[in-house]
């Protein structure tokens, strides 16, 4: 299913009072920062989002996709399910080989294809996880003792290419051990939609737009200024080194130098 | 009248999303009645918090299934004026679970818990599986599990649940709300194990000749009592006081259908039972 366009109405804070805008349009390809203390009700837009609400959870929020009412079944029906989740747990709990794991849930999704197709996917899906954590993922290797940053990567490229989910949610991911600008690259690649609740500079000043929540109501929504994208950009690169001296530190060796950015627009790799 | 059983494995979270579901039956009339094996207090919680009649039945040396179905004829009778009757079965065996036609038959499953295709009835004659506790796993798990359960109950509807948050507890009620009313009779899903040997008396020693013993005793008891499970003998069923008189601490007297006929043999009068 295509979708171009999400809309969500207002609804009503915990007091009952109506939130501070009528309704605002989101695009796809663009990513909706969610910030805000804990209680605010960040997670409930997120859950409102996911339930394609229409006025029957407590905010009264409603959902419009494509400017129209959802259908029940893209609710209910995993295959239509057009929203995809990446929850703050993101551990595996299923005793099975990265290959395993990705051949299952390829076939679940049912979608017809040949053996080369699929062993095609699984490739492509571990080289891309690879792209986004330090440590690269084998194929053999038991989903129980893949790190976290291991399990954060490998569930991203799940999630871009198995789910094909054209939205996405994100809760509080974090950012141990993962490139985590490449990670949501690799998801808006696909023109997706991507709500992230988050206070991780790099995430928050790098989207489209933040929704500040306060008392269970989207209560502003600030527009992301070039200056924020360059400041995000900045901490990217800084996490990104941060990575590359975990690395060397794991594996045993000294680090001899000290890596200075020149300008925060600089190259990145 | 509607009557709803959720049965699912201790821990899988039952009580909490039933709380969260009568939450969301505020204008209707609901009672509550909570089926465990050793103790429980979550009528208590339960009253507490929304003001509804609640009940709970502790099943104690009895097999939780085959007590709940005894006593829900019971529970429904005194509850008439009610809109809708909640049973929560322990549901321990998997086997029994005792679903009725004409209900709404909810498994709560912990998608942490194993395989799907390991559970029985419980789940494929479920007409709603709640999975639970799927925010501890990735999507992509949680996508595995629901095809798996589709494999063991292709009919069921599938709703993710959280106890703590109330997710999908508006789907659940609204489930509640379009399911049918009970009928004239109830009649049950599938049949129940048989319980057939000397420990379903409450023989304890392993060996294939003292069960054969505590059964043939058991087996004489349980056709000289009516069998009612009426419950004047203090114990819950006949089979609870057919155990507690072989393990020697209660007379049989006590049971006073048995009383009446042993006095009547006493007295040399025939014995109604007998004449009839």
């Amino acid at each position: 299913m295509q979708i171009e366009k999400i809309t969500i109405f207002g609804g009503y804070d915990k007091e009952g009072n109506k939130g501070n805008f009528e309704k605002v349009d989101i695009f796809a390809g663009q990513k909706i920062g969610i910030v805000g203390p804990t209680g605010s009700g960040k997670s409930q837009l997120l859950y409102d989002i996911e339930k394609l609400a229409y006025g029957e959870t407590k905010t009264k929020r409603k959902i419009l996709i494509n400017d129209e009412i959802p259908k029940k079944e893209l609710k209910l029906d995993p295959l239509k399910k057009i929203i995809g989740y990446l929850t703050q747990h993101m551990n595996f709990m299923t005793d099975t080989s990265v290959y395993n794991f990705l051949k299952t849930h390829i076939e679940t999704r049912g979608k017809r294809q040949t053996k080369e197709q699929i062993e095609n996917l699984i490739e492509k899906i571990i080289d891309d996880a690879n792209t986004i954590t330090g440590e690269d993922i084998k194929k053999e290797t038991n989903l129980l003792i893949l790190s976290g940053g291991q399990s954060r990567a490998l569930m991203v490229a799940d999630l871009a290419y198995v789910s094909e989910s054209p939205i996405i949610l994100i809760d509080e991911i974090e950012n141990a051990g993962i490139k985590i600008k490449n990670a949501l690259d690799l998801l808006v690649k696909k023109e997706k939609i991507i709500f992230l609740v988050t206070h991780d500079p790099i995430l928050a000043l790098d989207t489209d737009k933040r929704f500040a929540m306060k008392n269970g109501a989207i209560k502003e929504i600030i527009h992301t200024s070039i200056k924020e994208k360059g400041i995000a950009n900045y901490l990217s690169w800084i996490n990104d080194y941060l990575l590359e001296v975990r690395e060397e530190v794991r594996e045993g060796k000294q680090v001899e130098e000290l890596k200075l950015i020149c300008s925060p627009m600089g190259k990145r790799e | 009248m509607k009557i709803i059983i959720f049965g699912g494995t201790p821990g899988s979270g039952k009580t909490s999303i039933i709380k969260n579901v009568v939450g969301e039956l505020k204008d209707l009339k609901i009672h509550y009645a909570k089926f465990d094996v050793l103790t429980s207090d979550d009528d208590e919680r339960i009253k507490e918090k929304f003001d509804i009649s609640t009940e709970v039945k502790i099943s104690g040396e009895i097999c939780p299934d085959h007590y709940a179905a005894l006593e829900i004829p019971k529970i429904i009778s005194k509850h008439k004026d009610k809109d809708i009757v909640i049973i929560e079965t322990a549901g321990l065996c998997l086997r029994c679970s005792p679903y009725i036609q004409n209900s709404l038959a909810v498994n709560v499953l912990n998608i942490l818990a194993g395989k799907p295709e390991g559970y029985g009835p419980l789940l494929r004659d479920a007409d709603l599986v709640a999975v639970t506790k799927g925010d501890l796993i990735s999507q992509a798990e949680r996508e595995i599990f629901r095809s798996e359960v589709l494999k063991v109950n292709k009919n069921t509807s599938i709703i993710e649940a959280n106890g703590l948050t109330g997710e999908g507890a508006i789907d659940i009620a609204d489930e509640i709300k379009k399911s049918p009313e009970l009928g004239e009779k109830m009649i049950l899903r599938h049949s129940m194990p048989t319980a057939v040997c000397g420990y379903c008396y409450g023989n304890k020693i392993i060996d294939s000749e003292e069960t054969l013993k505590r059964y043939t005793l058991g087996k004489e008891l349980k056709a000289k009592i009516p069998n009612l499970n009426c419950g004047k003998c203090g114990f819950k069923s006949c089979n609870e006081f057919i155990r507690e008189v072989l393990d020697g601490k209660v007379n049989e007297t006590i049971c006073p259908y048995l009383k009446r006929e042993v006095d009547a043999g006493l007295s040399g009068v025939k014995n109604d039972r007998e004449t009839n």
